[in-house]
């Protein structure tokens, strides 16, 4: 029973000593995948934050309401395990005393903390696709990647409408995001008279997709939908598909995967790929930020980066305005109050009462582009309306 | 697509997942059957060949049967380390040296991810191109696994029934004491086995590196295969882990390919636990006496 | 637990065993008070988050510990707790079942089908009737991915409402402790009393020689099966706590990884005692948390010092738990 007393005794000492942020820091939460197939994702959002807290740092902090704070990361590996996520989670808010956190990552994480964040008013700028992240019950909780739900539409629109495609195969990870991206996906396409012909799910873990590939081909497919797989899974697809043979056209209606798809895939099986862009690569300000991540982090930049970049930066804007850290209601007026805000994305707003009774999905525009040659080439500009 | 091609293509992809397989299960029945010991650290020796066969090939250009050379010797010198070190003390507790092999997979497992990063690495074919005979396409890597799986087979097998050394393993397989009182050195006989068991590991982890790609997590599935194939072919038997193999293979496969991945894996795993209760010893296993 | 320390400790002189009598009574009493004022020490819900796990663990690895009484590990036990919690979820969610009679369906649930798959698979022994464990957890887990009419496959069920006793909800993590803790107790005691009834002396003789069991007349798969339905019953009600704890629930809530935790708790703490996976389950659960600054070395050190407990100290914790006492208690000669 050592081990109980050690506890008893650890915890009288906090509770005597009882740390919260001292006035001159100011803690910021990662909570994300660090390990594992979400790694890509998780430390875009770590080098975000810490990108955006060296700009704030190297001025001498953040000045807010008179007093100068300094920003310290604090990041945590939730090995995308809602139940690792909530434990990771209870740690940041009642032992770390956090109230802003740059994640979580995925739907599963984020449906399992977000009772426990709004309860605690701790403001929170989620990776999660499923609609049910966004609602007025969650007050404190922000989106600044653009689901499925806002880009596909347009862009599964423009993509089949230009190609002619009437008969779509895919293949979707049976998981929470994949069942969720699949089913708009499907919409999206039946609303352009295209049909989903072959559908199919697989584990998570899996990387050995010819049984399931030769089952999707076997429906005569005109174009082959990526959608929301991981970067890995998607790579592998695309060389999969070309060894079996196929070389109409292949959509991706999904998160970032381009940098993995070249890699994976190589040049040649890339070629006639239609991929969903967040980001204009072109941009002088992304080009930068690029540059700048792949220094500090040597490896290749997912574009979600940029967006939690925005937020955060965003975040300390409104606690400028707000004139506090630590009343997070005064923080979240402040942010919403924030418009055309620029950032290196261009300039952002809020949208999404329509949708979920609730303003707080980041806007931005976002692309279409063609693999060619190894390098994505955009070939459409889109809004949340249509893409052109 | 019609079902000729359908069923080509299935038949193909069905060799070289059940080549792999057999690799991984013949090194695991081996352990097994020898020892006694239901290695949780398999899949990790799996991956740790991914690795060797990448950075090699990759890295250091070396040419391709090299490369293999390296990996199986690599890894087969730390299993027989880790055997002398870590498993022997838990010769004579089953159970605790199953956990002890637990233990050592979470650490070589994340031992890979300190060392080279949780991203997975994309390792290029050996061969590019597609062999056609008609209408039917195979791609050369894939072909390529199968007959380099098939040779190394062989090759244990000579080993293992013309050298006196593979003799010796047998008869400890078949009965430690008896051989003890021969004079087989059984202190000996174990280390190499285990190393044998997992170099055989490495090599298919090398072999599917181009096809499957390289990161620390990619041994899990390839040792939760083994399982099922060695219950299946019966554990201690190495024949029954070809045949095991290949069968798994084939079926799995084929299931896929008719009704899906998620209806596939249910099957199989509903089959293999129809086996262990009606006939545990599996196909061609011994029965436990 | 007195009944061992007391053999263990050997045939001392009266008055020395008459105040080793007293000894464990006196330590479980200072526990218990301990246990109780605890969350009163601390203003820290992690503490008490982590308290909370510590003694849900504390079940899952006693209630393997029971099915290894009679010689069997089961690596599928993770498939009983997640099927408790579907079962008290679903019904909380869709039949509106209070949660506390939740607990209760679940752990009689799982126990007849313990009972049910035992009667099968209990045919199989030692190495065998782990790998069919393991398989059948497998399957579970599948089949819990797939069914999504009734489990919501990998979305999983969210907003299942939280224990409620006599109109008061224990919503936060201070109550749900100390109804945690008194679950604890109920299952360690109810162990305890079993083991030192005609049972567990029956599962015991099993555990040491099992023909020699059967041929004294003990039928082993009667006892056998009832080692697993009662040790798959408490882990399905104690499953079903949790899951009115954390309110939510996915198939990847518990995995064959959390089979192996269970495991690893037990071994541990120690196998063959009683105590032995609360020990474990006192000692792990906050490893990965006090580990948690060095991400990547930290599950480098959880199997470092699992291998090394498993090679230094067999027997667990609880060995080294005894040798203290001995000493402790001046014994004459070692254990």
């Amino acid at each position: 029973m050592r081990g109980f007393l050690k506890l008893a005794l650890l915890s009288t000492a906090c509770a005597v000593c009882s740390c919260p942020a001292s006035a001159q820091t100011l803690k910021l939460g990662v909570l994300a995948t660090l390990s594992g197939a979400g790694t890509a994702w998780g430390m875009a959002m770590q080098g975000a934050a810490e990108l955006a807290a060296e700009d704030v740092n190297g001025k001498g902090g953040l000045e807010v309401g008179g007093k100068k704070y300094k920003i310290e990361v604090v990041a945590y590996d939730d090995h995308y395990k809602a139940a690792d996520a909530l434990t990771a989670f209870n740690r940041v808010v009642f032992d770390d005393g956090i109230k802003y956190v740059v994640g979580p990552l995925g739907s599963a994480p984020a449906l399992a903390l977000l009772p426990v964040s709004t309860e605690n008013k701790v403001i929170t700028m989620t990776m999660a696709f499923t609609p049910k992240a966004l609602s007025a019950e969650y007050k404190y909780s922000f989106r600044p990647v653009i689901p499925s739900d806002v880009f596909s539409d347009p862009q599964i629109k423009w993509v089949a409408q230009k190609l002619g495609a009437k008969r779509i195969g895919g293949l979707f990870p049976n998981d929470e995001s994949g069942q969720q991206v699949g089913a708009a996906n499907e919409a999206a396409y039946q609303a352009v008279g295209a049909k989903f012909v072959a559908k199919e799910f697989f584990e998570r873990e899996r990387v050995d997709f010819v049984p399931l590939l030769t089952r999707v081909l076997a429906q005569n497919i005109d174009a082959f939908e990526l959608n929301g797989n991981s970067p890995q899974t998607a790579g592998l697809l695309v060389k999969q598909l070309r060894e079996l043979g196929f070389k109409g056209p292949i959509i991706r209606t999904g998160g970032d995967a381009t940098a993995d798809l070249l890699k994976i895939a190589g040049k040649e099986a890339t070629e006639n790929v239609y991929v969903h862009q967040p980001i204009n690569a072109e941009s002088p300000a992304i080009q930068e930020y690029t540059k700048r991540f792949e220094a500090k982090y040597k490896v290749p930049l997912n574009a979600f980066s940029p967006f939690f970049y925005a937020n955060v930066q965003m975040t300390f804007a409104a606690m400028q305005k707000a004139g506090t850290v630590t009343d997070t209601d005064k923080v979240r007026e402040a942010m919403l109050g924030l418009k055309d805000f620029e950032t290196v994305l261009g300039k952002v707003n809020w949208i999404g009462e329509a949708q979920w009774k609730s303003n707080q999905q980041l806007d931005a525009p976002f692309y279409v582009a063609l693999l060619k040659g190894g390098a994505p080439q955009v070939v459409a500009k889109c809004t949340p309306k249509l893409c052109e | 697509m019609d079902y000729s091609i359908l069923l080509a293509q299935a038949a193909l992809n069905g060799l070289v997942i059940g080549a792999m397989y057999m690799l991984m299960a013949v090194g695991f029945t081996l352990v097994f059957g020898i020892m006694r010991v239901v290695n949780f650290a398999h899949g990790e020796f799996y991956m740790l060949g991914a690795f060797t066969g990448f950075f090699t090939y990759v890295h250091w250009e070396m040419p391709f049967v090299v490369c293999l050379a390296i990996a199986a010797l690599t890894s087969g010198v730390l299993g027989m380390l880790v055997e002398r070190t870590l498993i022997q003390p838990f010769r004579s507790d089953e159970m605790s040296g199953m956990i002890a092999t637990l233990a050592i997979s979470v650490i070589i497992q994340n031992g890979a991810v300190m060392l080279w990063g949780p991203v997975p690495r994309a390792m290029p074919d050996i061969v590019t191109g597609t062999l056609t005979i008609g209408p039917f396409s195979f791609s050369w890597s894939r072909l390529v696994v199968i007959a380099a799986a098939a040779l190394i087979f062989i090759a244990f097998w000579l080993f293992m029934q013309r050298t006196r050394l593979g003799r010796a393993m047998r008869a400890v397989a078949q009965d430690t004491e008896t051989a003890l009182i021969q004079g087989i050195r059984v202190n000996y006989i174990y280390p190499l086995a285990f190393g044998m068991s997992v170099a055989l590991a490495a090599l298919a982890g090398a072999l599917m590196g181009p096809v499957f790609s390289v990161s620390p997590f990619v041994g899990l599935t390839p040792m939760l295969k083994a399982f099922v194939v060695v219950i299946l072919g019966g554990l201690g038997s190495v024949p029954g882990a070809v045949v095991g193999g290949l069968m798994l293979g084939m079926i799995e496969s084929f299931t896929a390919t008719m009704f899906g991945s998620l209806v596939s894996d249910i099957l199989q795993l509903l089959l293999v636990i129809l086996i262990l209760l009606v006939r545990p010893a599996g196909l061609l296993g011994q029965r436990e006496a | 637990m007195e009944g061992q320390v007391a053999s263990a400790v050997g045939q001392g002189g009266s008055r020395l065993a008459a105040r080793r009598r007293f000894l464990p009574g006196v330590a479980i009493a200072a526990l218990l008070a301990a246990a109780l004022a605890l969350p009163q020490l601390t203003a820290n819900q992690f503490y008490v988050h982590l308290a909370n796990l510590i003694l849900l663990n504390s079940i899952f690895a006693v209630s393997l510990g029971l099915i290894a009484t009679v010689g069997q590990i089961s690596l599928g036990h993770a498939a009983f707790v997640a099927a408790g919690a579907y079962i008290s979820a679903l019904a909380a969610l869709s039949f509106k079942l209070p949660p506390i009679l939740g607990i209760v369906l679940a752990g009689l649930v799982m126990g007849l089908a313990a009972v049910l798959l035992g009667k099968i698979l209990l045919r199989l022994r030692g190495v065998y009737f782990v790998l069919v464990t393991f398989l059948a957890g497998q399957v579970f887990t599948l089949v819990v991915l797939n069914w999504e009419s009734v489990t919501h496959g990998a979305n999983g069920l969210i907003g299942i409402p939280a224990i409620s006793l006599f109109g008061f909800p224990l919503s936060t993590r201070l109550r749900f402790y100390y109804f945690a803790l008194a679950a604890f107790v109920l299952v360690v005691t109810f162990v305890w009393a079993l083991m030192r009834s005609q049972y567990g002396r029956a599962f015991r003789s099993i555990a040491e020689n099992i023909r020699l069991a059967e041929s004294s007349g003990i039928d082993v798969s009667h006892y056998q099966v009832v080692a697993f339905a009662l040790g798959s019953g408490i882990a399905g009600a104690a499953g079903a706590a949790m899951v009115h704890y954390v309110r939510f629930l996915s198939p990847d809530s518990f995995t064959f990884h959390d089979s192996v935790a269970y495991i690893t708790m037990l071994v541990v703490g120690g196998r063959h005692s009683m105590i032995g996976g609360v020990l474990g389950a006192l000692f792990l659960t906050p490893l990965p948390e006090l580990l948690r600054g060095f991400v990547g070395a930290q599950h480098i050190i959880y199997g470092a010092i699992l291998l090394a407990v498993l090679m230094f100290i067999p027997n667990g914790l609880v060995s080294v738990g005894k040798s203290l006492l001995a000493k402790v208690t001046d014994t004459e000669g070692p254990e």
